[in-house]
């Protein structure tokens, strides 16, 4: 928490440094792009695609203090309007999912017209769950289990955590049908998975972070010893 | 209250970011903490002030005065230095702490605190010297102000903070305001929240070359996904034109990323690139005007674009760097062949959130010479500790976990490729999460930004380390490409040396484990040579990914061997600089070989009174000759550790490998189809190198009583930076061997 400079539950005046790395920044870039005339790439527009706090989005559960907010690239205000899978890039304890959405070309499942909503593990869940070689054979190989292992976590129309919570039960694109209680300002799904910062909105979705794996592939992370 | 600035800045030595500011104007519009103006530097002041206004009165005053009214058991004589990406804080020991908290508070702009965080926990198994406790906190966002204090603890108990010191962090390095210095990556420029992207590597790589004489990205090669392979070569003016210029200056490597999914070392090196590109502090300067240094960023881009462990087949590049069986691992070997570092280190991230920030291993593989593990284990343990223990970083030996397999010695780690390469090296881990001694971490930015930027203090220490020891850097070299072109002593195809639990032993923690090699993995007599038959030589492999897959005949030119042809096929004679790695690829017993080769034993080991005509082969193997040496053409002849009292003529021979022997008379190896290899001789009389072709002979570390003349050779010879002492004239192509 210290330098994510929250505006919100501490008080106290704007802090400049944000404010003028921003400025950095941008010239930084201009000139990046001055001098390479690398003007065109998509990864160039997206790392500067969150403009800011353009729309005050209320994120809600224990890892949203630690995550981009405010004025800070990645900020749930800056994703609104994104594509789904470019937000998934800006939400930085979702690199395994969202290598697992362009592992198995989902980019456009999750742009479906009907909305949708996305319950995305933390790399701390998958590697709680997958050892290291079993999750580069899943990325590599069996994307076809990746891919039917993702729509565990999907579910069709954008919908706000509150409204699961109401509606007691989501049926994931998947076809299984998991329960959902509430669990602090959040939700518990399948009685298993606590949401840990939900109601990230992006163009025709809501992602809510989820700090366990669904579904039902057998866990494999105790195979592997860290090692380098 | 102390502020300090230490290490790299844009406008001269340390602390020279003040002195040197006035040089940057523009940067009273911009003030991040590089090229501060004077002005910036009292706003600073004044509101450190501030903050000591706003404290208790307990914790106030100046350091001398806040130890008059010191509490029992507080801590006193708090400093702060800041370096890049990270703040030392540095304090007197309290008798009895078990422990201290270190606490960081960010502070807005006019001084107004906000909430304060306990950034790190110092433990006594921290660093070399516990006496003088020091932590780099790291984590923050650049640029920012904050204060810190410091409390120590006795079990649960906490003692009273010490007075508090304030400082600004240093902004993302270089002047925005300058071009060049003003590039930022991707990751620079989104606070962490992302990694930089390969297209964004590459045009920041290539904006940096654009923009300074220093650099030049060079493609190494290309992954199996055809994405390019760089590396940054970096010397000062400018770095040599070509590898075999560049390898004359003793360059140092580093590896950033080999595990796609491990990517903060790849962070660092894109920011010590442009560090090096537009420095102008003096000392940087200095080193990099005497030596080379070599950034491949990206080894494994498949892997990191994925953001898999593996390249885009699965396979671990840090287990195929022996056996080469990917484009990425071979590209790297080929670099080491062509550029010939001295020194390097390999970049990882690791698992393990209860050991150190920087665990590092010295190559451990029994094969290595034992000069190359020595001056590993002196540029780990003799400065990265001890310089960690100054600035606040600790580092220590990689697999200290009680009960771990890591850290061991197969050959496929380049950890241990390289010390079997003759390359003074350490793997690099950066702990991937904070752990309990810095708590401050569930902020993945935080975490992100001090693993990245203890890499980056880690290859500055590096730069510094090889500039002031690269005389023994390279002595230690020599031994060792004069020691294994010996082929003497026994061969451990698996097996590591011992590796002391360092700096302390840590609770709960135990040392690398030893790795003794087993009887079966101990080869004690080791042969002259492998013979490879033409199938094992030039047959298709199985191995490898489909469409790229290499011959064996590929993957040893590649490791930069001596092969041998002859009439039944291929010998790869032990006596080269790699003696220690050979027999891990080709012998029967190999645990990870590449084929089994049949050993060649010596043709002779005793005595011979007479003129000695080779026909075929004869290795000669602690041998006594008393008379000439005449190879027929198409012969071979390998001679170890042998002594020859007579000519030794060759002409239109195979290949001549004459190591470690003496002989007195001339020594004449003309139109040599094959590989030529004098290393460590003692020779009375000339010797001649002529007219050879197909490889570059190799004549190093030889004492010629006579003039050593080459001519015609193509290629050229070479020494591999590894003097031959002639007290006659060298001339023609040996001229300046």
């Amino acid at each position: 928490m210290s330098d994510t400079l929250v505006p919100g539950p501490r008080p106290g005046p704007p802090y400049r440094a944000v404010r003028r790395r921003w400025a950095a920044a941008g010239l930084a870039l201009a000139l990046l792009v001055a001098a390479t005339g690398c003007t065109g790439s998509r990864e160039r527009t997206a790392a500067t695609e969150p403009t800011g706090d353009a729309t005050p989005v209320a994120v809600t559960g224990p890892l949203c203090a630690a995550l981009p907010s405010g004025a800070e690239p990645g900020s749930p205000g800056s994703l609104v309007g994104l594509p789904p899978d470019r937000a998934l890039t800006w939400i930085p304890v979702l690199t395994t999912f969202e290598a697992a959405v362009r592992a198995t070309g989902m980019a456009g499942e999750l742009s479906a017209t009907a909305g949708v909503t996305i319950l995305a593990p933390t790399d701390d869940a998958f590697r709680a769950r997958f050892s290291t070689a079993n999750l580069d054979q899943l990325l590599l190989k069996e994307t076809d289990t990746l891919r039917a292992l993702l729509r565990e976590h999907l579910a069709t129309g954008a919908r706000p955590v509150a409204e699961l919570v109401a509606a007691g039960t989501v049926t994931t694109r998947a076809g299984s049908t998991l329960a959902v209680t509430a669990a602090g300002s959040g939700a518990r799904v399948a009685d298993r998975a606590e949401t840990v910062c939900a109601d990230y909105r992006a163009a025709g979705a809501r992602i809510h972070v989820i700090d366990e794996v669904l579904g039902d592939l057998p866990v494999t992370a105790h195979e592997e010893e860290h090692h380098h | 209250m102390i502020l300090k600035n230490r290490g790299l800045s844009a406008n001269g030595g340390p602390g020279a970011g003040v002195l040197g500011a006035s040089s940057h104007p523009s940067c009273l519009e911009i003030p991040l903490r590089y090229g501060r103006t004077t002005a910036g530097v009292f706003a600073a002041l004044l509101a450190a002030a501030l903050v000591a206004t706003a404290v208790p009165a307990q914790a106030q005053g100046q350091p001398g005065t806040a130890r008059q009214q010191a509490e029992p058991n507080q801590v006193q004589d708090l400093t702060v230095v800041q370096g890049d990406g990270y703040a030392t804080l540095a304090w007197t020991r309290v008798e009895g702490a078990t422990d201290y908290q270190i606490e960081r508070t960010p502070l807005a702009a006019d001084g107004t605190p906000g909430t304060p965080v306990i950034a790190g926990v110092w433990r006594p198994n921290r660093q070399v010297n516990n006496d003088e406790p020091t932590f780099a906190d790291a984590g923050f966002a650049p640029g920012n102000d904050f204060r810190w204090r410091v409390r120590a603890r006795s079990g649960t108990e906490t003692r009273p903070y010490s007075a508090p010191v304030g400082g600004t962090t240093r902004g993302h390095w270089g002047d925005p305001g300058t071009p060049g210095e003003s590039l930022r990556t991707q990751w620079e420029e989104t606070l962490g929240a992302q990694y930089t992207s390969d297209v964004d590597e590459y045009a920041y790589t290539a904006a940096i070359d654009a923009a300074s004489d220093r650099v030049r990205v060079v493609e190494i090669g290309r992954t199996l996904q055809d994405r390019p392979i760089n590396m940054l070569v970096i010397g000062y003016p400018r770095p040599p034109a070509t590898p075999q210029a560049v390898a004359a200056t003793n360059p140092l490597m580093v590896n950033c990323n080999v595990h796609g999914n491990e990517p903060g070392d790849r962070e660092a090196c894109l920011i010590m690139a442009r560090q090096l590109a537009f420095t102008r502090d003096d000392r940087t300067l200095a080193l990099l005007s005497r030596t080379t240094m070599l950034i491949v960023p990206t080894l494994n881009g498949d892997g990191r674009a994925a953001n898999t462990r593996g390249n885009s087949t699965g396979q671990d590049l840090n287990r195929d760097y022996s056996l080469i069986r990917q484009p990425e691992t071979r590209s790297l070997v080929e670099m080491v062949r062509d550029y010939r570092p001295v020194a390097g280190y390999d970049g990882h991230e690791y698992g393990n959130s209860n050991t150190g920030d920087l665990p590092m291993l010295p190559p451990r593989h029994q094969n290595v010479a034992q000069g190359v593990f020595d001056e590993s284990q002196k540029m780990i343990e003799g400065h990265m500790y001890t310089q960690g223990a100054r600035d606040g970083w600790w580092a220590c030996p990689y697999g200290c976990t009680a009960g771990a397999t890591v850290g061991l010695s197969e050959e496929t780690i380049l950890r241990n490729t390289l010390g079997l390469k003759n390359v003074v090296n350490s793997l690099l881990e950066l702990r991937s999460s904070g752990g309990p001694t810095r708590p401050d971490e569930t902020n993945t930015a935080n975490n992100r930004r001090r693993k990245t930027y203890s890499a980056l203090w880690t290859f500055h220490e590096f730069l510094r380390y090889h500039g002031a020891n690269v005389g023994s850097i390279t002595r230690a070299r020599a031994e060792g490409i004069t020691s294994q072109s010996a082929n003497e002593g026994r061969i451990v195809f698996r097996g590591s040396r011992e590796i002391e639990a360092y700096p302390a032993p840590h609770p709960g923690e135990a040392p690398p484990p030893v790795d003794a090699p087993t009887p079966e993995r101990i080869l004690e007599q080791p042969p002259c040579a492998y013979r490879l038959t033409e199938e094992q030589y030039h047959g298709e492999r199985t191995d490898g990914p489909t469409g790229q897959r290499t011959t064996v005949a590929r993957r040893l030119a590649a490791h930069g061997w001596k092969v041998i042809k002859v009439a039944d096929g291929y010998l790869v004679p032990l006596a080269q600089p790699e003696r220690g790695l050979i027999p891990l690829l080709l012998d029967e017993q190999a645990v990870e070989g590449l084929v089994a080769g049949e050993r060649v034993a010596p043709t002779l080991t005793g005595t011979r009174n007479g003129p000695l005509v080779v026909s075929g082969l004869a290795c000669l193997d602690g041998a006594t000759v008393r008379g000439p040496v005449q190879v027929q053409p198409g012969a071979a002849l390998i001679v170890n550790g042998s002594s020859i009292s007579g000519p030794v003529n060759a002409t239109g021979a195979a290949g001549v490998v004459v190591t470690d022997s003496t002989v007195a008379g001339p020594v004449l190896a003309t139109a040599t189809r094959g590989p030529v290899v004098l290393v460590g001789n003692d020779v009375t009389g000339p010797v001649g190198v002529v007219a050879s072709s197909g490889v570059a002979p190799l004549v190093a570390g030889n004492t010629v009583r006579g003039p050593l003349a080459c001519a015609g050779n193509s290629p050229a010879p070479v020494n591999l930076e590894v003097a031959n002492s002639a007290r006659g004239l060298a001339t023609g192509q040996c001229a300046r061997l």
